[in-house]
């Protein structure tokens, strides 16, 4: 049995899995529900000023019968008062005092503001404060949320505010809505950020419907855009991850969001530098009781594995992350069909053939219809194994290269020698 | 005509092949949107050979480290 506790920034959990300030956080009949359930730790739903909010505020996005392959919010922080969330947010902190609880935040960007917050939510013992400067819709229409996050002046110097007087770890959760993350995540380390949070939802609509033509959702035949999040987002999110985890300036732990629904999920945001992952999608399509195999998943791979400890796998594969050009230009692979599991569908022919270097080969042997990779004209690109419905019936196979290793990278440094 | 470039690159890394052998010495590197411009070079005499593919390109830049380490 591994060792699934956490310590980011100094907040304690029982395991890695919290979920994030979201609607499944917004009270706390929901969160006690959630550590009875299992869940390590919760990110309060947002408290602020109390909003109000439209009717309706989600949608989801289904692709070819999988449900909530992508989800639509437009809904806005707490609309409860203050006084009512810290209540429970005590009670809740009485009855499970080794989970942890984590406040977020969102008031306008005035130093009081984050003062009188601050003191307000850490008087009734929460482990730690995340400051939403995330949510991309309503909020940021008042210069709260992804307004202030995209701009990291904003972004330091409210978190250097909420500095002064925090005593528990500050976590700054992040926008995606920005054309590099790592701008931000630096400028929280700056503001004196104990971690780092990401990702918030991107900016989204999720669709328009044909008879209607109203979008989706509507409020009354009106639309607004939404934050997108759930299994369709976690490539951009892993990825904002890895750019943070391997930037030297953002040295500070990660709380890694964005798609996770599976303790696959989970171990890989934390081999790509997270220590410890929120959840919001999964446990609001499927109920808090998944994390029951997240926790069971994680801990048979630890074991298989041989790790006594999760936090050993934090960051193991941030290395492997690098940019191109210190790709090796010369490492080869090839696809390599198996005509006795391929059904012959020839749904790699027609991608290849349509879409990539036209080098899979029909032909026929004894009567029977066969495929055959051209090896010399592969590109290794994997496009017919990603379309090939069959396991094992295409392997990509490693092909060693005649000539040495060599990076764009260093192929420019060397030509430049010769450049005349 | 199709991506396959294969008897085309081969072609091309022949020809890099048959300068080397011969005694040429790369002189000169140029890239643009036309491809690879090689100037070889023996004693006075220059050769220039324009580079197509991007196996060829690859295979040449490996011939230019090879050259440059000796």
């Amino acid at each position: 049995m591994a060792d699934l506790r956490i310590d980011l920034a100094g907040i304690k959990s029982p395991n890695p899995f919290w979920l994030a300030s979201a609607p499944p956080t917004n009270s706390g009949y929901q969160v006690q529900r959630a550590f009875e359930a299992g869940w390590g730790g919760a990110v309060w739903k947002t408290l602020g000023e109390p909003i109000l909010n439209v009717s309706s505020r989600f949608a989801a996005v289904s692709f070819n019968g999988q449900r909530v392959a992508g989800f639509n919010n437009i809904e806005l922080i707490t609309d409860r008062p203050l006084e009512v969330n810290l209540q429970e947010i005590l009670e809740t902190k009485k009855r499970f005092p080794n989970h942890a609880i984590i406040a977020s935040l969102m008031v306008e960007p005035k130093q009081e503001k984050w003062h009188e917050i601050v003191k307000k939510v850490e008087a009734v013992g929460v482990d730690g404060l995340e400051l939403n400067f995330g949510c991309p819709h309503g909020m940021a229409e008042r210069g709260m949320g992804s307004a202030s996050g995209q701009v990291p002046e904003l972004v330091e110097r409210q978190t250097h505010w909420v500095k002064e007087v925090a005593r528990t770890p500050v976590i700054v959760k992040l926008t995606p809505n920005i054309t590099d993350i790592t701008m931000t995540a630096e400028a929280a380390v700056r503001g004196g950020a104990d971690a780092i949070s990401m990702i918030n939802t991107i900016n989204s609509l999720a669709g328009v419907d044909l008879d209607s033509w109203n979008t989706v959702p509507h409020v009354g035949g009106k639309g607004a855009h939404g934050g997108y999040c759930g299994p369709a987002v976690k490539p951009i999110a892993l990825n904002m991850v890895a750019e943070c985890a391997r930037n030297r300036f953002v040295n500070v732990p990660i709380s890694g969001i964005g798609g996770i629904s599976n303790w696959q999920d989970a171990a890989e945001f934390m081999l790509m530098g997270a220590t410890g992952v929120q959840v919001c999608t999964a446990a609001m399509h499927h109920g808090f009781s998944i994390v029951e195999d997240m926790i069971d998943g994680l801990n048979n791979y630890l074991d298989d594995k041989g790790i006594a400890s999760v936090m050993d796998l934090v960051g193991q594969s941030v290395q492997r992350y690098s940019n191109w050009g210190d790709l090796d230009l010369n490492y080869n692979i090839v696809a390599e069909i198996n005509n006795d599991v391929c059904i012959n569908c020839n749904k790699c022919h027609i991608a290849c053939e349509d879409t990539s270097h036209q080098c899979i080969d029909m032909y026929t042997e004894s009567g029977r219809p066969m495929l055959k990779v051209r090896e010399v004209d592969c590109v290794g690109c994997n496009l017919c194994a990603i379309v090939c419905p069959v396991d094992g019936a295409i392997s990509m196979v490693e092909r060693r290269s005649t000539i040495p290793p060599m990076t764009w990278n260093e192929r420019q440094s060397l030509i430049s020698n010769f450049s005349r | 005509m199709t991506m396959s470039e294969y008897l085309l690159s081969l072609d091309e890394m022949k020809q890099v092949d048959a300068y080397l052998d011969k005694g040429f010495q790369v002189h000169s590197v140029n890239e643009n949107l036309s491809g690879m411009f090689v100037e070889f070079k023996r004693l006075e005499e220059v050769v220039s050979l324009q580079i197509l593919t991007a196996e060829a390109r690859k295979y040449f830049a490996a011939k230019l480290l090879e050259q440059s380490m000796f």
